[in-house]
């Protein structure tokens, strides 16, 4: 059983308040030792990565409302899983996974056009296109040309090769193990306590970046992890982001918390007459009532966002829109293509501009968010260079880059579970 | 709208084709191509432009959403989008077509970016 830092086991966990009361509780229960580079360099690591981590814990795949109607389906190209997975509605609107890999030969169900692939199954069907098995979107085997020449077929067991599949606050999550050893509402127990209940579901207006860099995934997701970096990386794109603060931890291992406070945005023209529009409006103004309640329960005005790492490659940034205007909260999500190679899923998500108007107004924020991620990930191909070299083998972290010890320790105990 | 409304518009609006021919374009990807090749004095010229009549624009535009703009506002609508993404570079950048000290933005991939806005 997977363990805790405190030595309880998950399970035992639960409903305990994951608050962190002060930066001492945080060195005592965490320590302060510089942390080990191990992980990201050995590429014998990342392979135990994908067996014990990958392979074996919950992860984000697709949102509910990127399928919305039956015969909606998504294909997502999984490297780290050696596999590509189809995410499907089916007739009766309940959504599973499959194997991207039809049981006739082995080809591709669905041909993949991008990392990411969106089709709409008609009259409910997936054809493969070698030999013309058809398969329902529940994975039924449902024909197969020239049947009756195969002397032997059980098409009962030609069904389409399931993936555990289950959806949490309208995210949807696969799990590789064929019996995965917990669900996906107890692996994310201590989450939902932090993010439970927000209408992530409302804000159907995604702008996605991606970009393959060349560095191991986690030097990614570490960059993305701190607030440590805003008043140096940001100072181009961010001048208005003053006194960043990164406080108020939370720890549900292996999954954490934290909340980003900080200054407004509206410190041009430009983005003061775009927020105008977006604050004006009801469907897009800041919302703090719509928080769960134990993100910012003080209520401080320079709350931006909360910013979770979600073990082990998922962030939610939460804002509610009271940080960049209108943004009801982005995601980060970081897929290792091999050990110095990861593909890096940036995310704002929006409620549906009524007006073109609106719709100009996130145009104007999610470029300003876009350039700040610009930023950041201009560090991470030279910081694993760096890395690579040797020169240094241990990190030295402050306070403000807790949440990076803290996967760094999970990531060690499922390696050496 | 009607007629006399749409062409009160596209009248109101003739200086600006010079800056439509340059920067209005439907889908994002169009439009960072062509900030990517902006000079500064371009995107100078740009803002003093249509800063002082974006609260105006904005005006036009919040009447109808994207799809439904009448056709006289097409052209104000892809203006108002690229003036969106080109305005740091005027307010923050000084005039750079990057970012400074960042990724290479040709790297990013938007998974909308061929869409019109
Ligand atoms: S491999 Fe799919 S029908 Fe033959
Ligand atoms: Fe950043």
């Amino acid at each position: 059983m997977i363990t805790n830092d405190t030595g309880d086991s998950i399970s035992e966990q639960k409903s305990a308040s994951p608050r962190i009361s002060s930066t001492q509780e945080l060195r005592d229960r965490f320590g302060v030792a510089p942390v080990s580079t191990e992980s990201i360099c050995n590429p014998a690591i990342y392979d135990l990565e994908k067996e014990k981590i990958f392979r074996k814990t919950w992860l984000k795949v697709a949102t509910t409302w990127e399928i919305p109607e039956i015969g909606d389906c998504k294909v997502k190209d999984l490297p780290v899983l050696d596999t590509s997975l189809v995410i499907t509605r089916g007739r009766d609107g309940k959504i599973r996974a499959f194997h991207n890999v039809c049981t006739h030969r082995g080809n591709k169900i669905i041909p993949e056009t991008d990392t990411e692939t969106y089709v709409r199954a008609r009259a409910n069907v997936l054809t493969c296109r070698f030999h013309g098995w058809v398969f329902s979107t529940d994975g039924t085997l449902k024909s197969v040309p020239a049947q009756d020449h195969f002397g032997e077929l059980d098409t009962a067991c030609a069904r389409l090769r399931e993936v555990a599949c289950d959806v949490w606050q309208d995210f949807v999550f696969i799990n590789m193990e064929p019996e995965p050893s917990q669900t996906l509402a107890d692996y994310l127990d201590g989450l939902s306590v932090v993010f439970g209940g927000y209408p992530y579901a409302e804000s159907t207006q995604a702008y996605r970046y991606s970009t393959v860099l060349d560095c191991n995934w986690k030097v990614a997701l570490y960059a993305f992890s701190e607030g440590y970096h805003v008043p140096t990386i940001h100072a181009g794109s961010l001048p208005g982001f003053r006194g960043a603060d990164h406080a108020e931890f939370k720890v549900m291992s292996p999954h954490a918390s934290s909340t980003i406070f900080a200054g407004g945005m509206d410190t041009t023209p430009a983005t003061s007459a775009f927020a105008a529009v977006l604050h004006g409006s009801a469907a897009h103004r800041p919302r703090p009532d719509q928080l769960p309640k134990a993100i910012n329960p003080t209520g401080r005005p320079d709350f931006q966002f909360e910013l979770p790492t979600i073990f082990p490659n998922l962030i939610i940034h939460l804002g509610a829109g009271c940080g960049y205007p209108g943004l009801s909260f982005f995601t980060h999500q970081f897929w290792p293509m091999a050990h110095g190679k990861t593909l890096w899923e940036g995310t704002n998500y929006f409620r549906p501009p009524a007006t073109a108007a609106e719709k100009a107004a996130q145009i104007h924020v999610s470029a300003l968010h876009r350039n700040a991620w610009l930023e950041d990930t201009a560090t991470m191909e030279d910081t694993f260079k760096g890395l690579m070299s040797g020169a240094i083998t241990e990190m030295q972290l402050m306070d403000q880059e807790f949440l990076i010890r803290h996967i760094s320790q999970n990531i060690d105990k499922y390696i050496n579970a | 709208m009607d007629k006399t409304s749409s062409d009160a518009i596209t009248s109101r609006f003739s200086d600006l084709s010079p800056l439509l021919e340059k920067w209005a374009f439907p889908a994002e990807n169009q439009r960072s191509a062509v900030r990517w090749g902006a000079s500064a004095s371009e995107f100078e010229e740009f803002y003093s432009k249509m800063m002082p009549r974006l609260g105006e624009f904005l005006e036009l535009l919040s009447h109808n959403p994207p799809n439904k703009l009448p056709p006289e506002l097409h052209g104000i609508y892809q203006l108002v989008c690229a003036f969106a993404e080109a305005a740091p570079h005027h307010e923050l950048y000084k005039g750079s077509a990057e970012v400074p000290h960042s990724f290479d933005p040709r790297r990013f991939r938007a998974l909308h970016g061929n869409d019109p806005s």
